[in-house]
């Protein structure tokens, strides 16, 4: 499971530290591993300019939100929407399709592991509430 | 009986590399396991897995239920399993053992059955903060619902009680002190026998959490003094499913019935019914009678081999890991330094990495511990964590695992250390 992209991500996080620029920060957590996270989201006209996130938790919620933050900046709101159910889905049905952004192909490891797979979805769930909170 | 005479540690050493053999869990993959999960459940050795399937293959009845030979020896069965289980924690009789479905479903016949029908506002209950939630959670309902307090007995720096800061703890309003013997989480063996004397001076009844102490080191009721006790038998060898609640006499026939329904009234009216004699009045519905036969094979196992012998031999796996983990760099281990006070559990952290991790790469590398609160919340907050690591031994163990955890935490290190 610990496959070199996830590891780059946990090792360098992307777009990891301060939340204060943020139109939208919302907080995700799992009180049963203590997991927490914010992410924070600044759009420009429909459009989302930076995704940013901070917070402690396991390897695979660190790196799921890193790779989170890179592959939806630049998305419209709706299409970061879209993702975000893809991964849901992704993660609740053992025969259902990867997302069509190949570069979330390095999570599927984790859906072997049924037991991580809150910690994967638990910073798509905050970008979620950050995308209601606009 | 004391102790000594229940226990006795025999003067040859005994051959714990024969004993592990009768685990066939740990022959039976092609991959090495080293378990180390044991404070969650235990292994079964053969004896319990033959009298399980012995009992569904030729045993198999109703209990009290049937007038016919094999529901007649089905119902003897179960009793001798009931005398088994009361020798085991040398209770004077076995109408004091009431089976039960788990350690768990027993605090909550005590939280609802006899808590709940005498506390008043005003009362007060307490725990300890290294409670595991079930015996925690109960005892807050029924302090909300009865308008009670529920104190709790803080901890020092390093896990062990804090009885000198729990002021009240033997005063006027105390109802019930409910306490774990021996810590899931830190492995601290708590000085029960002294807390059950200073109470009794006061009359205050204890209830005993022994679901993690009760396979693994002397349990004595009459020796303890204690008015509750329950167990588990997945814990100690024996099968899911099953535990009891050892309750003295007097406490017992304060204590309603959990769970209503067949065997455990006499006589049904529609205005009111004669609950049944104790113990079946707390045993509602048919018995778990496989469950029963196979709780009393794993009692008679671990007494054959000796819970002194077990204790030491623990305490040993336990000494050896504390000292392999202390050397590793980043590496915390939770609770007292010395081993004085210690089963065989060991929380631990490493610095920068997550105990769900360190738990899943060891798991890649065949060795099973376990990672997260331990249904111990209150506990995490005075550790100021949010999760540990643990590993925790039991006599089928040895230094081969001791050897594999270290490995798999070094490979943790080098996966996902700085």
């Amino acid at each position: 499971m610990y496959k070199t992209v996830l590891l780059d991500h946990f090792h360098n996080p992307r777009n990891k530290g301060e939340l204060d620029a943020m139109d939208s920060v919302k907080r995700g957590s799992n009180p049963r591993c203590g997991d927490e996270i914010e992410v924070g989201i600044r759009t420009d006209d429909e459009v989302l300019e930076s995704v940013r996130f901070r917070g402690r938790g396991c390897s695979i919620c660190l790196a799921s939100a890193s790779i989170m933050s890179e592959c939806t900046q630049g998305l419209t709101i709706q299409r970061a929407r879209h993702l975000v159910r893809e991964m849901v889905k992704w993660f609740d049905g053992t025969d259902s399709e990867a997302p069509s952004d190949t570069t979330l192909a390095a999570l599927g490891a984790v859906r072997q592991h049924p037991a991580r797979k809150k910690c994967v979805l638990l910073p798509w769930m905050a970008l979620d509430d950050s995308l209601d909170g606009k | 009986m004391t102790h000594e005479a229940l226990n006795p540690i025999p003067a040859e050493k005994p051959d714990f590399d024969a004993i592990r053999k009768d685990f066939p869990i740990f022959t039976s993959g092609a991959e090495p396991l080293h378990y180390l999960d044991s404070a969650a459940t235990s292994q079964k050795p053969h004896c319990v897995i033959d009298a399980i399937a012995d009992c569904y293959r030729s045993q198999y009845g109703p209990v009290h239920r049937g007038l016919y030979p094999l529901a007649e020896a089905a119902s003897e069965a179960y009793e001798k399993a009931r005398r088994t289980l009361a020798d085991f924690i040398n209770a004077p009789s076995p109408e004091e053992i009431i089976f039960t479905r788990s350690a768990t479903e027993a605090i909550n016949l005590v939280a609802c059955g006899w808590a709940g029908q005498r506390l008043v506002a005003g009362d007060e209950m307490w725990v300890s903060q290294m409670e595991h939630h079930s015996n925690y959670l109960p005892w807050q309902r029924v302090c909300r619902d009865r308008g009670a307090s529920l104190r709790v007995i803080p901890l020092d720096s390093s896990g062990q009680l804090n009885l000198d800061g729990a002021t009240g703890l033997f005063g006027k309003n105390t109802r019930l002190i409910a306490i774990t013997h021996l810590s899931n989480v830190l492995g601290i063996i708590n000085p029960v026998e002294k807390l059950i004397e200073l109470a009794a001076q006061k009359s205050i009844p204890v209830l005993i959490d022994a679901a993690q102490s009760a396979g693994h080191i002397p349990v004595d009721v009459q020796a303890l003094n204690c008015d509750f006790l329950v167990a588990s038998a997945h814990k100690m060898c024996g099968p899911g499913g099953i535990g009891f609640l050892f309750a003295k006499m007097e406490s017992r026939q304060q204590t309603e019935p959990l769970l209503l329904g067949g065997g455990m009234v006499d006589q049904v009216q529609s205005g009111t019914s004669l609950w049944t004699d104790i113990p079946a009045r707390f045993e509602a519905g048919s018995p778990n009678l496989a469950g029963a036969l196979g709780f009393a094979v794993a009692a008679n196992y671990i007494q054959q081999i000796g819970r002194g012998r077990i204790m030491k031999r623990e305490h040993e796996l336990a000494d050896t890991a504390f000292e392999v983990l202390s050397g590793i760099d980043g590496l915390s281990i939770y609770g007292p330094d010395s081993s004085q006070h210690r089963s065989g559990i060991l929380s631990f952290n490493i610095d920068g990495i997550h105990s769900h991790d360190v738990a899943q790469i060891a798991g890649e590398q065949g060795v099973a511990i376990r990672a997260g609160h331990h249904c111990c919340q209150p506990l995490m907050q005075h550790l100021n964590t949010s999760s540990t690591a643990r590993a925790s031994f039991s006599f089928y163990n040895n230094e081969e695992d001791i050897a594999a955890l270290a490995s798999a935490i070094h490979e943790t290190i080098k996966i996902l250390g700085p």
